[in-house]
């Protein structure tokens, strides 16, 4: 199988890097950006990219319904739609989900996360603990799943969810799958349980392939696979892109305000990746994996910095570890995934082909 | 629409995924009609209302969509956030049809096991949150039985000419429901009965500001016995199996509303209630197909009749339900707004549609 790239979608009124301070409080990225966003799914089409993520939050417009907007006016490109348990029951999420793919035959797959902001979970009325919100997310796939075997009626009664005899009339359609793949966001263990349970693709947070290795391990061996999601800084040489590195953050010019917000939130917040991020000491954990960002965009911003080559080498090494999805992001977003698509690309599948062919012999 | 005579089926065979080329058909016919907005209905035999309508609204420029959500399913704060961007997506073309469900079987599919008035009582909680939200006057806060909030937050405003969020319809026969309209919509949609049997709950809701709508369907022909034959014939294409369904369905219902309708149409020692408005196809088509029957002459005077006492908004359906769409736009309308006229009344009776 090919290596499989995603990225981030562009989101309403962003051109370049915004802080995650700004992006809370700017009503522009709440909103669609229709003739943006299409024209950004178009040109992801045109790079090679696989599917693009289309985030949940408060600060968001909703993530199902703008897959379904940009989907209906686009052709191949798919979505992966970032949800949460907690904010709504398990059978109406399957016919949201199925209602979307047979407006757009089935091209999306889920990025369940578990929430990251106990402030913001109690925005939508949810109380519970980290280890809890997994519990329950757990519970909240077992039914989905069920529904979307169609075995029969499905009854589960849980500690957070009950259900009788739930059944639905409309099915999942898509040409090619009886569910969406579901990626799982996080990196704790109780994230690891829940990939190894329920999901297709475990999704984390980048750091070093040897530091990544090990923590991967169970998932891989349960037949799980692993993804990285991370940022992209590639230029024609290593010294053009680490100097767009650090114009990145100067041109993210952060407010003394937004970066004490910033330091609330990652005080605030229960998540072990974002955690884990903002603990890190070096700000380089390889030769090409940067954490400079982090404080102003956030965990996903950790990284890989240099020339198409030496990108294209570091894509290979996470794939000799047994990574085999990416969801990149850049700044900004679409020059970053054109340029990606036009010259790192290409090296990433003559890389592939020759390792095959190696391997053949 | 695609699956006109769905109701006389039974459940577990109603199609989930209808044509969609088929219901961007209809709205556009719709509009042409000067149908206001479409009912997105919600149910597990049906497609999602809320992406639903999100599709449909790319593809009219007029047409508004009534979207219908039971409390239970969602949270009030997602549900906030999914309409206005539903609203953002369609220019505002939304609108928000409160139901609270009726068959609890059903209702157990969602996780939802409360009895007929505790779900009233939870329905109040989410659309006061809801409300809270849509006046946009900062964080919401609200510590409930159901219901808690702490500092909710949804950056996505609603966006239309309304300031205060959607219009809001709140569907349901009984006291409780007369109250929750009160309290919360701008307009309750309620099941017809002779207008001398509504005109004092009517005026009770007019008197407090709320709006009252009929949900009713509708059997226009050019003349009374036309209309009388399409009827019957109706009863005989749906046929006998189709009300043995009807009759599970009103069995496992506690709804008010569809009990009232069934007992009408059972007791009735006729299957009119006045001249005009026919119970005979309940036991075969559910609760709803309670129907005005007659030339267009009739109908539209027994649409004006109602207006006289205080009903301002009409949900129809037909079967089939284009045709009769048409029929009604191009026969029944115009005779409506001409005795509007002769009658001077003062404010022009808005029209809305059931789409299944």
């Amino acid at each position: 199988m090919p290596l499989r790239f995603h990225w981030r979608l562009l989101m309403g009124g962003e051109t370049a890097g915004i802080t995650r301070a700004a992006m809370y409080s700017r009503v522009e990225t709440s909103l669609p950006d229709l003739e943006a966003q299409i024209h950004f799914c178009r040109c992801a089409e045109e790079s090679g990219i696989d599917s693009l993520l289309t985030d949940f939050g408060f600060s968001k417009p909703d993530s199902i319904l703008l897959a379904a907007a940009l989907g209906l006016a686009t052709q191949k490109i798919k979505f992966i739609v970032a949800y949460r348990s907690g904010l709504l029951g398990p059978t109406i999420f399957v016919q949201q989900l199925n209602t979307l793919s047979a407006l757009i035959d089935g091209r999306f797959s889920l990025n369940i996360v578990a929430g990251h902001s106990p402030d913001e979970q109690r925005f939508y009325g949810d109380f519970l603990s980290h280890d809890e919100r997994y519990a329950r997310t757990e519970e909240f796939l077992s039914v989905c799943r069920a529904l979307w075997k169609r075995n029969g009626d499905v009854t589960f009664n849980g500690k957070y969810y009950q259900v009788e005899n739930a059944k639905l009339n409309i099915p999942f359609v898509s040409s090619d799958r009886q569910y969406p793949e579901i990626f799982i966001g996080g990196s704790s263990p109780p994230a690891q349980r829940l990939a190894i349970n329920h999901g297709t693709c475990w999704m984390r947070i980048a750091d070093a392939p040897e530091k990544v290795l090990p923590a991967i391990r169970p998932a891989l061996d349960a037949g799980v696979e692993v993804g990285m999601r991370m940022g992209i800084i590639a230029r024609p040489s290593r010294e053009e892109a680490v100097r767009a590195a650090y114009s990145l953050i100067e041109s993210l010019a952060v407010e003394a305000k937004d970066a004490e917000k910033e330091n609330e939130f990652v005080k605030r917040s229960d998540s072990t990746s974002i955690k884990a991020a903002y603990g890190l000491e070096n700000e380089w954990l390889t030769s090409y994996l940067w954490t400079g960002a982090v404080r102003q965009i956030g965990g996903p911003a950790i990284a890989l910095v240099g020339s198409p080559e030496e990108i294209a080498s570091a894509i290979m090494e996470y794939r000799d570890i047994g990574v085999t999805q990416f969801i990149f992001s850049g700044w900004p977003k679409l020059d970053e995934m054109v340029y990606f698509g036009k010259e790192i690309l290409p090296l990433v599948r003559k890389k592939e082909n020759a390792t095959a062919r190696a391997n053949s012999n | 629409m695609g699956d006109n005579l769905r109701s006389s089926r039974p459940l577990a065979e109603q199609a989930g995924v209808l044509s969609f080329d088929e219901q961007v058909d209809f709205c556009r016919r719709a509009e042409a009609c000067d149908i206001e907005s479409v009912l997105m209905a919600f149910g597990f035999t049906r497609p999602d209302p809320v992406v639903l309508s999100m599709a449909l609204g790319m593809e009219t420029s007029k047409m508004k969509f009534m979207v219908a959500i039971r409390s239970g399913v969602v949270t009030p704060t997602l549900f906030v956030q999914q309409i206005n961007t539903l609203s953002r997506l369609t220019d505002g073309r939304v609108t928000v049809n409160m139901v609270t469900g009726h068959i609890p079987r059903e209702l157990g599919y969602y996780g939802d096991f409360l009895s007929h008035d505790e779900r009233y009582a939870r329905t109040d909680e989410f659309l006061t949150i809801c409300r809270a939200f849509w006046r946009s006057e900062g964080e919401v806060n609200f510590s409930g039985k159901y219901y808690k909030i702490e500092n909710g937050t949804v950056n996505i405003p609603f966006m239309s000419d309304r300031t205060a969020g959607p219009e809001i319809f709140l569907g349901g026969n009984s006291q409780l429901a007369d109250e929750m309209a009160v309290k919360h919509a701008d307009c309750l949609w309620r099941f017809p009965d002779a207008p001398e049997k509504l005109r004092a709950r009517v005026q009770h809701l007019k008197n407090n500001k709320t709006e009252v709508g009929l949900l009713v369907s509708v059997i226009a022909r050019a003349t009374r016995e036309e209309a009388i034959r399409a009827a019957q014939a109706l009863l005989q294409t749906v046929g006998a199996k189709s009300r043995e369904v009807q009759s599970e369905v009103s069995r496992k219902c506690d709804s008010v509303g569809v009990k009232t309708n069934f007992k009408l149409a059972e007791s009735s020692e006729s299957q009119w209630l006045t001249p005009c408005l026919w119970v005979g196809a309940i036991p075969y088509l559910g609760a709803p197909a309670i129907a005005l029957v007659g030339s267009s002459e009739e109908v539209a005077g027994a649409i004006v009749e109602y207006k006289r006492i205080g009903i301002s908004q009409f949900l129809f359906m037909g079967w089939p339900d284009l045709e009769e769409m048409i029929h009604f736009s191009q026969e029944v309308l115009p005779l409506v707004r001409q005795k509007e006229r002769e009658h001077e009344l003062e404010s022009e009776v808005g029209a809305g549609r059931k789409i299944s």
